[in-house]
């Protein structure tokens, strides 16, 4: 069985804050307070990796919504797998982030 | 801040991301646009919702753009990263014609930096007019020598002829110039008519505006060699006033880099109305022939019979000056044919391919291959024209006669044997990859030659085909045979 990768800091942060229910760019943004010049190439390295994967909302939900179409990305099982490793590592994390109540898509 | 401004901000963040975008790699641009113009909906709806629109607001939501940069260039970085890796180089047709490419560029550098080279391009429009000659006596020896007195032009010109429009006459002797205080030289100086350079079709080079032209002085128009040699190819010299012979005279112009080909090697032309040039001594006439006298011309040659002012006759030939102006083009195309015939003398020019075999291969990879061929040939020519150029203009800065000659060996040698190189080249090249053959291996003895096949076999990296080359050419084995490889073989060639 392959080893866990470490992850970085920032890379934890953003799988944390995926996990925890938030689900696109600029909602990791806020919660993560590191600028867009960060956020989305660490995102853009996990999804390379295969710790995250993306897809596409439905228009409809964002007809409905009026707002342009959104990108999720949602933790892989090598992700939480790397994530469960990084909060070991970084204890705090959990605290930084906490998960929110609605994780629903 | 005016709540007009908002759509002039967004435009400029729109902007923004479409100059990042530009480093996207072309497959991901058109959906991670789409996702950064959501999430800078996003952004501007959460900025708009916490706060009025302000600059704060403006530089907050441009600094998010300007991370888009660092994602685009991440992406960028990844896809380098992920790319597939090329076949190997090395014997590929890719690296054949990256080669031919490379030395064409260099030779093709190497003649814009050569001012020999830049001035033949640049006075290309410096063409003599059509149906201009140089008329001597028949009995010249050659036409550097002059035979000609100016009385004859007068005559002509008095006379009701209709084969020529205009007459120009030159001496060439030498005169000692006066350059500038202490420095001097001897330069052969041509007594020329006036219009000499106008009856050529050529115009002079940074010729002084009329009304800075002395009227009181003659005009002097110096030679693109003396121009370079001695006043360092700068225009500044036109318009100055140089002692010739003790006269002064302004210097009008430079002459264009085809008046080399005028005889006399002169050095400078001073240029006079008929009437002041001395009528003793020979010298040149130039002529522009009419239509009907154009028709007479056989061979760039056309001959006058004329009376003199004696009422004897005399017999002149006149002889083209476009005839005798082989520029770099015909030269190098001339060097080509030559070689062209040249070639069956040292290498086989057959591209026939045997095989062991009635496979062949399809016939787009036979047009590939001949394709390739093809590009090689129009490569090596064009280095040839470059090259030749370079080595013609290495040491002179106009085209000279010396030149000619060099060009003509260059263009000659570098053509031929590019050739010959082109067709060895393709003959072991695989007729399926492209590939050239590689790892040789002899195979027999040249001494049982009649008992086992003796040679040299190849084979194509690439795992398609086996050539076999006789090592001695016999009745049953005189040409190079491929042996097209069956999948049988891929085991050798797996990973």
């Amino acid at each position: 069985m392959p080893s866990v990768a470490k992850l970085s800091h920032t890379a934890a942060m953003i799988l944390q804050a995926i996990d925890a229910g938030l689900i696109y760019g600029f909602s990791i943004m806020e919660m993560t307070g590191l600028p867009s010049g960060t956020v989305y190439p660490a995102m853009r390295r996990l999804e390379r990796d295969k710790l995250i994967c993306s897809r596409w909302e439905r228009q409809s939900i964002a007809d409905a919504e009026q707002r342009p179409l959104r990108k999720y990305y949602k933790l892989t099982a090598a992700g939480a797998e790397a994530l469960q490793a990084s909060r070991n590592r970084y204890p705090l994390l959990e605290r930084m982030i906490p998960d929110i109540e609605e994780k629903s898509l | 801040m005016t709540p007009n401004s908002e759509p002039v901000f967004h435009t400029i963040d729109r902007g923004l991301l479409c100059c990042a975008s530009f480093l996207v790699p072309e497959r991901q641009r058109a959906e991670w646009r789409l996702e950064w113009e959501s999430e800078l909906w996003h952004a501007r709806r959460s900025h708009g919702a916490s706060s009025a629109a302000s600059w704060r607001t403006e530089r907050e939501i441009a600094s998010f753009c300007f991370g888009a940069f660092q994602d685009a260039a991440c992406l960028r970085r990844l896809w380098w990263q992920d790319r597939p890796q090329s076949s190997p180089l090395h014997g590929s047709p890719r690296q054949c014609i990256l080669w031919l490419g490379g030395l064409l560029l260099v030779s093709y550098l190497v003649s814009l930096l050569l001012p020999g080279v830049r001035a033949e391009h640049n006075l290309s429009s410096a063409q003599v007019r059509p149906g201009t000659i140089l008329i001597q006596n028949e009995g010249a020896e050659n036409s550097s020598v002059p035979t000609m007195v100016i009385d004859q032009i007068r005559i002509w010109e008095r006379s009701r002829q209709r084969y020529a429009d205009g007459f120009a006459f030159y001496r060439v002797a030498k005169e000692s110039v006066e350059l500038g205080p202490h420095v001097g030289g001897t330069w052969q100086i041509a007594q020329a008519s006036s219009n000499l350079f106008a009856l050529a079709g050529w115009s002079l080079h940074f010729m002084i505006p009329k009304e800075e032209a002395r009227r009181d002085v003659p005009r002097l128009v110096l030679s693109q060699r003396v121009w370079r040699q001695q006043f360092g190819a700068t225009p500044e010299i036109v318009g100055t006033v140089l002692l010739v012979g003790a006269r002064p005279a302004q210097v009008v112009g430079i002459a264009p880099g085809d008046a080399w080909r005028l005889p006399g090697n002169t050095d400078a032309w001073l240029l006079k109305s008929d009437s002041e040039i001395n009528s003793t001594g020979p010298g040149y006439v130039v002529a522009h022939l009419t239509r009907s006298g154009r028709s007479e011309m056989c061979g760039g040659l056309v001959h006058i019979s004329s009376y003199d002012s004696l009422r004897s006759e005399h017999d002149f030939v006149g002889r083209s000056l476009e005839e005798r102006t082989p520029g770099p083009a015909n030269i190098y195309w001339f060097g080509i044919l030559l070689a062209f015939l040249a070639l069956p003398a040292i290498a086989s020019v057959s591209l026939a391919d045997y095989s062991f075999s009635s496979h062949k291969p399809s016939w787009i990879r036979r047009a590939v291959r001949f394709g390739f061929l093809g590009a090689k040939i129009i490569l090596i020519m064009l280095i040839a024209y470059f090259s030749s150029v370079d080595l013609a203009y290495w040491h002179f800065s106009v085209f000279s006669p010396s030149g000619v000659y060099i060009q003509l060996i260059a263009s000659f040698a570098i053509f031929l044997f590019g050739m010959r190189w082109a067709l060895l080249d393709q003959r072991q090249r695989c007729p399926v990859c492209l590939r050239r053959v590689t790892h040789p291996a002899q195979v027999g003895s040249v001494s049982r030659m009649f008992l086992a096949w003796s040679g040299t076999e190849l084979i194509c990296t690439g795992g398609h085909t086996l050539l076999h080359v006789p090592g001695l050419p016999t009745s049953w084995f005189s040409t190079q045979r491929w042996m097209f490889l069956d999948p049988s073989w891929n085991f050798l060639f797996a990973g």
